[in-house]
């Protein structure tokens, strides 16, 4: 072995273990006094390493890290607990809004078909009742305050008794309706009309409505 | 709640991860002081060494998902983080060096002389060490850190290679040339002057 081949060898770790190589090295280390040096060098730093190691071996972290980590630690997760239960609770309470906004909805819906029920001659129900008992008579002939679609009240009739009433379609004489109360034009007195007649719970008409085709 | 002593890394860091302080504290002074030392080694300074053991952990508790059990331990994954923050430091304090060595409550560790040498010895024992020191201190970062790997943490070729995330051979030869550039240093300090000879 060369000095070349001895450094390239390597010295750091375990030259003397055993082996051809070894044997190579230490018969170079007797006959070449640099590498001798070179090497008791080595062996020198290795001891000086090892030392600083020893130095250091023991230590460890301050035990205020590990107070510090775990208050850093129990900040960081309850954070994300509170964090967890405030979406919780915006998800809930968008839920209630959404549920009481879709059963408004469903609320209004409902009472609309309601009225437009109510509205209809089919229905039975009346709603909306106009009185004509004051108000204008063209000529002695009987009209409907409105299109014809709403039941006017007969004179005499107490609105606060229409709560269970029955609607009866019936043909009469227009005369006929005299007898109800209302005036009538003499001269078309025997003209057949259709009259929607709303019944009271007692069976006595309350209101009345022409279909527009009698108009 | 109890947890067992030989509880694996993963498992405890997945209890962690969902706000378990026993086994983060578990965690953590399971590595702690190989991370510290190593700091403590690479950088010379005990607050600094502090610093970034502080930074490793915190990183396992913001972010326990950036630690993949399929590339590796814990320790080579933490010992991974704990590079980087030392390069970082190092990049900062490119030529400052302690020679600080404090206990683990940061006071000041004091030699305390054993034996009957005298004074005079125990000061070139201290100016040996403080040689040598600054001269770990002053290889480049990538031959330092495979010295206080290989040399003051005592680890395997192997083991510094799993740390290093580099081949076997790469160890070896940044140790080769560490030692070697610690040989320079050394022997330049260790040489008595030769002008005040050769001027009579």
């Amino acid at each position: 072995m060369n000095c070349e081949e001895f450094a390239g060898a390597g010295m750091e770790r375990d030259l003397f273990l055993g082996g051809p190589e070894s044997a190579a090295a230490r018969e170079h280390l007797r006959s070449c006094p640099q590498c001798a040096a070179l090497y008791e060098s080595s062996l020198a730093l290795s001891a000086d390493l090892r030392e600083l190691g020893q130095q250091t071996s023991d230590a460890t972290t301050p035990s205020r890290v590990e107070m510090r980590l775990r208050q850093e630690f129990r900040t960081l997760h309850t954070t994300e607990k509170s964090r967890g239960r405030m979406v919780v609770a915006s998800w809930l309470l968008a839920a209630a809004t959404l549920a009481l906004v879709v059963s408004s909805l469903l609320l209004w819906r409902k009472h609309g078909e309601v009225y437009t029920a109510n509205a209809h001659p089919s229905s039975g129900t009346p709603v909306a009742v106009h009185s004509v008992a004051n108000g204008p008579e063209l000529g002695g002939t009987l009209i409907a305050e409105s299109d014809g679609d709403e039941f006017a009240l007969i004179p005499g009739a107490i609105p606060g008794l229409l709560d269970d009433t029955t609607v009866v379609r019936v043909q009469m004489e227009r005369g006929a309706l005299g007898a109800l109360g209302l005036s009538v034009d003499e001269e078309r007195a025997n003209d057949v009309v259709q009259v929607d007649l709303l019944l009271g719970a007692d069976g006595q008409p309350q209101a009345y409505r022409l279909p527009q085709s009698n108009n | 709640m109890h947890i067992d002593s030989q509880e694996r890394d993963d498992v405890l860091l997945k209890r962690s991860a969902k706000g378990d302080e026993e086994a983060f504290t578990q965690l953590y002074r399971r590595n702690q002081a190989q991370i510290y030392r190593f700091a403590l080694r690479m950088t010379g300074h005990a607050w600094a060494a502090e610093e970034i053991v502080q930074d490793v952990f915190m990183t396992l508790v913001r972010e326990p998902k950036k630690y993949d059990p399929a590339r590796g331990s814990l320790g080579a994954f933490l010992y991974g983080v704990a590079r980087n923050r030392v390069m970082k430091h190092l990049e900062r304090l490119p030529r400052e060096f302690s020679l600080e060595v404090k206990n683990s409550e940061g006071e000041a560790k004091i030699l305390e002389v054993a034996d009957e040498r005298t004074p005079a010895h125990w000061a070139e024992i201290r100016e040996r060490r403080e040689r040598v020191r600054s001269a770990v201190s002053s290889l480049p970062p990538e031959f330092r850190e495979t010295v206080v790997l290989c040399e003051l943490e005592e680890m395997s070729y192997e083991e510094a290679a799993q740390m290093l995330e580099c081949p076997i051979g790469t160890v070896r030869s940044r140790l080769h040339r560490g030692r070697a550039l610690l040989l320079a240093k050394l022997e330049m300090l260790r040489e008595p002057p030769k002008r005040a000879n050769a001027g009579r």
